[in-house]
C-alpha cells in the first residue's frame, strides 16, 4: 500500500511539472517589455519612470497572490491534519487491541488483567 | 478491499491534480477558490455517512442486530469527521471571501448545529449502559438526520445567506465541474475504505468485550 501511494505521488508530481508550465518574469523580461510598448506607442515618454511603475504593480501582484496561497495552502493543510489525526487515532486503537487480544489468546485461563482496549 | 484502497489513493492524487493543474482559476477569488473542491465534498460526504447512519439505525430499531449499531456508529464518526473538515476549511475561504472567519447565515449554522447533534450522539452513547446504548442512539441518528436536508435547503429557505444557491455547483465551467466530480468520488471512495476499516475494528472491539465477558464468568463460576 506505501508503494501504491509513493508511485501515485510521483506519477501525479512528474504530470504536474510536466504540463504546468510556470509563469515567472524576469527583470530582463519586463524592461524588454516596457521598452517595445513605449516603442508601440511612439509618443515621448520618461522610460525610467514607466519601468519603475510597472514594476511596482508587478511587485503589488505578486504580493496579492502570496496573500492568497496562504489561505489556499492553510485549508489544504486543515485537510490533510484531520485526516492524518484521524487515521492515527485508527492506527493507535488497533494496535491497542491487538495487543489485548494476543494477551487474552495466551493465558485463556482468565489470569488476565482486563482493560478497556480502546482506552489510550 | 485492497482494490478499494488502491482506487482511492490513485483518485485523491489524480484530483489533486486536476484541482492545480487543469481547472481553471476562478475570475474574481482567484487561486482560493481552489478550496471548493475538496471543501464541498466533504461536506457532501457528510450528508452520505449520515445517510449511512440513517439507514442503519433503521435497521437496527427493525432487526436488532448489534453489527447495524456498530456500522451506524462507525459511519456517524466519519460523518463527524468530514463534518470537521467543512467546518474547518469553511472559515478559511470565508476569511478571504467575505472578509469574515464566520457568519451566522443559513448554511453554517445549520451545519454547525448538525455537527453539534452528532456529537451529542457520541455522548449519548458514551453516558448510556451497553444494553442501552444501541436503541438510544439509534432513536437519536434518525431524528438527527432530519437535519441533513434542512442544512441542504437551508439556502433557499432562508434567503440572504452568503452561500450559493443548491444548483450552482453545477453550472461551474467545464473543467472546474470536471475536476470537482473527480474530488467528490474520491472522497465518497476514501468515506467507503475508512468505513470498512472502522466498522472492522468496532467489530474486533465487540468480539475482545464478549470474549472479556466469558472469561470474567468463568473465573466467578
Amino acid at each position: 500500500m506505501r508503494m501504491v501511494i509513493l508511485a501515485s505521488f510521483l506519477i501525479v508530481l512528474g504530470f504536474f511539472l510536466a504540463t504546468r508550465v510556470p509563469v515567472t518574469l524576469t527583470a530582463d523580461e519586463v524592461a524588454g517589455a516596457v521598452s517595445d510598448a513605449i516603442a508601440e506607442a511612439q509618443a515621448p515618454v520618461d522610460e525610467e519612470r514607466v519601468e519603475q511603475v510597472v514594476r511596482r504593480s508587478i511587485e503589488k501582484l505578486e504580493a496579492a497572490q502570496r496573500y492568497r496561497l496562504k489561505y489556499l495552502a492553510g485549508a489544504y493543510f486543515v485537510i490533510w491534519l484531520v485526516f492524518m489525526l484521524y487515521v492515527l487515532r485508527l492506527g493507535q486503537q488497533q494496535k491497542a487491541l491487538d495487543q489485548r487480544l494476543a494477551q487474552l489468546e495466551q493465558a485463556p485461563d482468565a489470569n488476565v488483567s482486563f482493560q478497556n482496549p480502546t482506552a489510550i | 478491499m485492497k482494490i478499494v484502497a488502491i482506487l482511492t489513493t490513485l483518485l485523491l492524487f489524480i484530483s489533486l491534480y486536476l484541482i492545480f493543474g487543469y481547472a481553471q482559476i476562478e475570475r474574481s477569488m482567484l487561486e482560493v477558490q481552489k478550496i471548493f473542491y475538496f471543501h464541498v465534498s466533504a461536506a457532501l460526504t457528510v450528508f452520505v455517512a449520515f445517510g449511512v447512519n440513517f439507514v442503519f439505525s433503521i435497521k437496527y430499531l427493525i432487526q436488532r442486530k448489534p453489527n447495524d449499531d456498530l456500522l451506524a456508529a462507525a459511519a456517524a464518526e466519519l460523518g463527524v469527521v468530514f463534518c470537521t473538515i467543512a467546518l474547518l476549511s469553511g472559515p478559511i475561504w470565508a476569511r478571504y471571501a467575505w472578509n469574515t472567519w464566520w457568519n451566522w447565515e443559513p448554511r453554517l449554522t445549520s451545519t454547525l448545529i448538525l455537527w453539534l447533534m452528532y456529537i451529542g450522539y457520541f455522548m449519548l452513547r458514551s453516558a448510556l449502559a451497553p444494553h442501552k446504548r444501541k436503541i438510544y442512539s439509534a432513536v437519536l441518528g434518525t431524528i438527527a438526520y432530519l437535519e441533513v436536508p434542512i442544512v441542504y435547503y437551508s439556502v433557499n429557505i432562508w434567503q440572504g445567506g452568503m452561500h450559493p444557491g443548491t444548483g450552482t455547483k453545477w453550472n461551474l465551467e467545464a473543467t472546474m465541474r470536471h475536476t470537482w466530480m473527480v474530488a467528490l468520488v474520491a472522497f465518497i471512495l476514501l468515506f467507503t475504505l475508512l468505513l470498512t476499516l472502522r466498522y472492522q475494528l468496532k467489530k474486533t472491539e465487540a468480539r475482545y468485550h464478549r470474549i472479556q465477558q466469558q472469561h470474567l464468568g468463568e473465573v466467578k463460576s
